[in-house]
């Protein structure tokens, strides 16, 4: 029996790990957080759960004794994806751990990659998005560990995951109910979707299949999907049409909304006794105080210098990228070394997220709560 | 005329201690009306910051120690599994007790509890803070008096990312979502329409404790009403009741605040409570915004103090903390798993497998 610690266990995808792996036969499992508040999800099983903190070497090593492979899941700032790299590899190094899985990114080939780009393609540190820029520093760093340390080292780089708590879900669906949803190009962009059940059979791929230390693996869903895909089905769910979603705006800085008046009125909006109201409200009265709302305080002219400079909502670089995305990565070195084949298709997928809408609390129409 | 302020003990000094109940002690210290004379807990760690704000209390570091010291009141804030038994130990040691929520985790541990406060002929109070709410307390008024006609439905939710400062692991050992928020709220829902006479309940524990749960309940009167509690995500934290002639909505984060939609009207009324002190006459001169959170938990104590006096009666005696324990217990007998929609089949099958070998 393969005995796994999870690191970064009440993320979204750490949780999802922890929901399948302790639901599989033939798995121990190991979740590790970073403080005792964040046992919260992994609280539902009866599982030998730990705390360490992942800049903290020696209790990672604690938290890793008897474990074969450690999952690096932890989602961070750029502090935390560079600072975890060393402590975790060396902890796993000391406590006879067999092999590191690191959870890279598909977007240290960018958010917009160039046809043909597959794992050989060469990374650069020196692109827009500094996001970027840490993962494939993170990558050459681990690659540096393994060079001088025993632990075997695997990195998967997903694409967009999504699914139950993912954060591209939640964001669109609150801007949706907000009232400041906004796609680019109608949404027809590819978006290089990963439902979250299928990176985490492809991390029991990688943590079982011999004789891939030191590789790396793209990964995606199995259709090539565009981002009008994934946020239809929920706009519908939640009484939208995807037609009506207004263009945004490229933002120069991604700090130019939040610094606005319109900015600055967002958390009224969103806010939960506003939400709570928005949520027991039909969807055409939606429409009628988002009007409403937009008329007090959006933009008609020459009204002063503290409305909004933009009347479209803003949509950051880094979505901006990826809405204008025109390749699917290939996953073909993973189908062919991991044997990976995602077994929840994307309609499937998708019906899976919207029923987890519902039971999150949001106003999911009947009929697709299940 | 004055009197002599009345002596408290802490029994445990964690989070809700340092956040609630040592402001709320503090205020009482400052009017003279107590004095904070020992504090104990098993964490020596966890009482320096309490001890910042009552430097003349004495530390106990080992609990029977604070039999010793026999404060007037102790006020029994430690971990739920240990609430049974320091509290009939304090009891049998001749205090009057205060005792967080849950007041324990069976109904046999509670029924002891009761049953030595009798015999030590001593109060026995349980930490239900929302009893002190104005809010649920005028909603206690509007219904126990039908204002707005016969109640048809309600509507209890409540969730929150969980971020309670817990300083171990062990806070998650039998203490899932239903029994940290669910007592409050079977609580208030009991004491406003006595106990429910069905409860169907399901939850999402997978050997472990609930994150997420949902009961459904149907209560003498009639009526039926469902509660959604979660640790997970922010709900609406709501309380919506449905009455002939109103719906009254609560927001259980402000305990000054309610609203009431009226039917058949173009009109909503948002209000905020006073108090006020002359209720008799015509003339109503509003007074102070009625209490806020912190100030529940002053006027909570001040129950106790004023029960001790024999000048009140116990707000929430601990007879009233079964009757929420009797509520959890059942839905604890009854658990079915709650609808996953995101599970694969097998997982479902298996977390299924699971939980029907959970104890109940």
């Amino acid at each position: 029996m393969t005995k796994f610690a999870v690191l970064g266990a009440n993320g979204f995808i750490g949780t999802r790990i922890t929901e399948m792996f302790a639901l599989s036969e033939g798995i121990e499992l190991r979740p590790i957080v970073r403080d005792y508040v964040s046992l919260v999800r992994a609280s539902r099983f009866d599982l030998d759960s730990r705390v360490a903190n992942a800049f903290d070497q020696q209790a990672l090593q604690i938290a890793f004794q008897g474990c074969d492979v450690v999952v690096h899941a932890v989602a961070g700032d750029i502090k935390t994806i560079l600072g975890t790299l060393s402590p975790v590899y060396q902890a796993a190094q000391e406590a006879g751990v067999k092999r590191l899985i690191y959870l890279s990114s598909g977007s240290v080939h960018g958010q917009t990659p160039q046809p043909g780009t597959d794992e050989r393609s060469d990374l650069s540190d020196q692109q827009v998005l500094p996001y970027n820029n840490a993962k494939v520093r993170a990558e050459r760093t681990l690659s540096k560990l393994r060079d001088r340390g025993g632990v075997e080292l695997v990195i998967l780089r997903p694409g967009i995951v999504f699914g139950p708590r993912s954060s591209w879900i939640i964001n669109f669906a609150d801007a949706l109910l907000a009232g400041h949803a906004s796609l680019l190009n109608r949404g027809e962009g590819i978006c290089n979707s990963l439902y979250v059940d299928n990176l985490v059979h492809a991390i029991y791929l990688a943590a079982a299949q011999p004789a891939i230390d030191r590789e790396a693996f793209l990964l995606g869903d199995q259709e090539c999907v565009t981002w009008a895909d994934i946020y239809r089905p929920i706009a519908k769910a939640l009484e939208y049409e995807l037609a009506d979603v207004p263009e945004g705006v490229v933002a120069e800085q991604d700090t130019k909304q939040a610094s606005s008046w319109f900015g600055r009125l967002e958390p009224v909006r969103v806010s939960k006794p506003i939400q709570s109201i928005l949520s027991i409200v039909p969807h055409r009265f939606r429409v009628a105080a988002r009007r409403a709302y937009e008329t007090i305080f959006e933009p008609s002219g020459d009204s002063g210098p503290i409305l909004p400079e933009h009347a479209q909502p803003v949509i950051s670089r880094e979505m901006a990228m990826l809405y204008s995305c025109r390749y699917k990565l290939p996953h073909s070195k993973a189908s062919r070394l991991l044997g990976y084949q995602p077994p929840v298709s994307f309609p499937e997928a998708v019906r899976r997220t919207v029923a987890w809408l519902a039971f999150a609390g949001y106003p999911v129409k009947a009929g697709l709560r299940r | 005329m004055t009197t002599n302020p009345l002596t408290v003990g802490l029994v445990g000094c964690g989070a809700v201690t340092k956040l609630y109940h040592t402001p709320a002690l503090q205020e009482l210290e400052r009017l003279g009306r107590l004095k904070v004379v020992a504090l104990f807990d098993a964490n020596l760690a966890n009482i320096s910051p309490i001890q910042q704000a009552f430097p003349k209390a004495v530390i106990v570091r080992e609990f029977d120690e604070l039999t010793r010291l026999a404060p007037d009141l102790a006020i029994v804030a430690s971990p739920p599994r240990y609430h049974a038994s320091q509290t009939i130990r304090l009891l049998e040691a001749g205090m009057t007790i205060l005792c967080e929520k849950p007041m324990a985790l069976s109904i046999a541990e509670g029924e002891a509890m009761v049953t030595a406060a009798s015999d030590a002929q001593r109060l026995l109070a349980v930490g239900l803070i929302r009893r002190f709410f104005p809010t649920t307390q005028v909603v206690h008024y509007l219904l126990s008096r039908n204002i707005f006609g016969n109640v048809s439905s309600f509507t209890f939710t409540e969730g929150r990312v969980f971020k309670w400062p817990i300083q171990s692991a062990s806070y998650f050992q039998d203490n899932g979502v239903l029994r940290d928020i669910g007592v409050h709220i079977l609580d208030l829902l009991i004491w406003w329409w006595g106990e429910p006479e069905e409860i169907v309940y399901e939850d999402d524990a997978i050997g472990g404790v609930d994150l997420n749960c949902r009961i459904r309940l149907k209560f003498p009167q009639g009526f039926r009403g469902e509660v959604q509690l979660s640790r997970e995500f922010h709900l609406p934290n709501t309380c919506v009741i449905r009455c002939d002639d109103a719906n009254i909505h609560l927001d259980v984060d402000e305990p000054n605040q309610f609203q009431i939609e009226f039917h058949d009207s173009r009109y909503y009324m948002a209000g905020q409570l006073h108090t006020t002190s002359n209720l008799n006459k015509s003339l109503i001169i509003p007074g102070p915004i009625a209490a806020d959170f912190h100030q529940c938990f002053v006027n909570q104590i001040k129950n106790v103090l004023s029960a001790i006096r024999g000048t009140e009666s116990l707000m929430v005696p601990g007879e009233a903390g079964l009757a929420s324990l009797r509520a959890i217990e059942s839905c604890y007998s009854q658990r079915a798993m709650l609808d996953m929609p995101w599970f694969s089949k097998l997982e479902i099958l298996r977390s299924q497998q699971i939980k029907d070998r959970q104890p109940r």
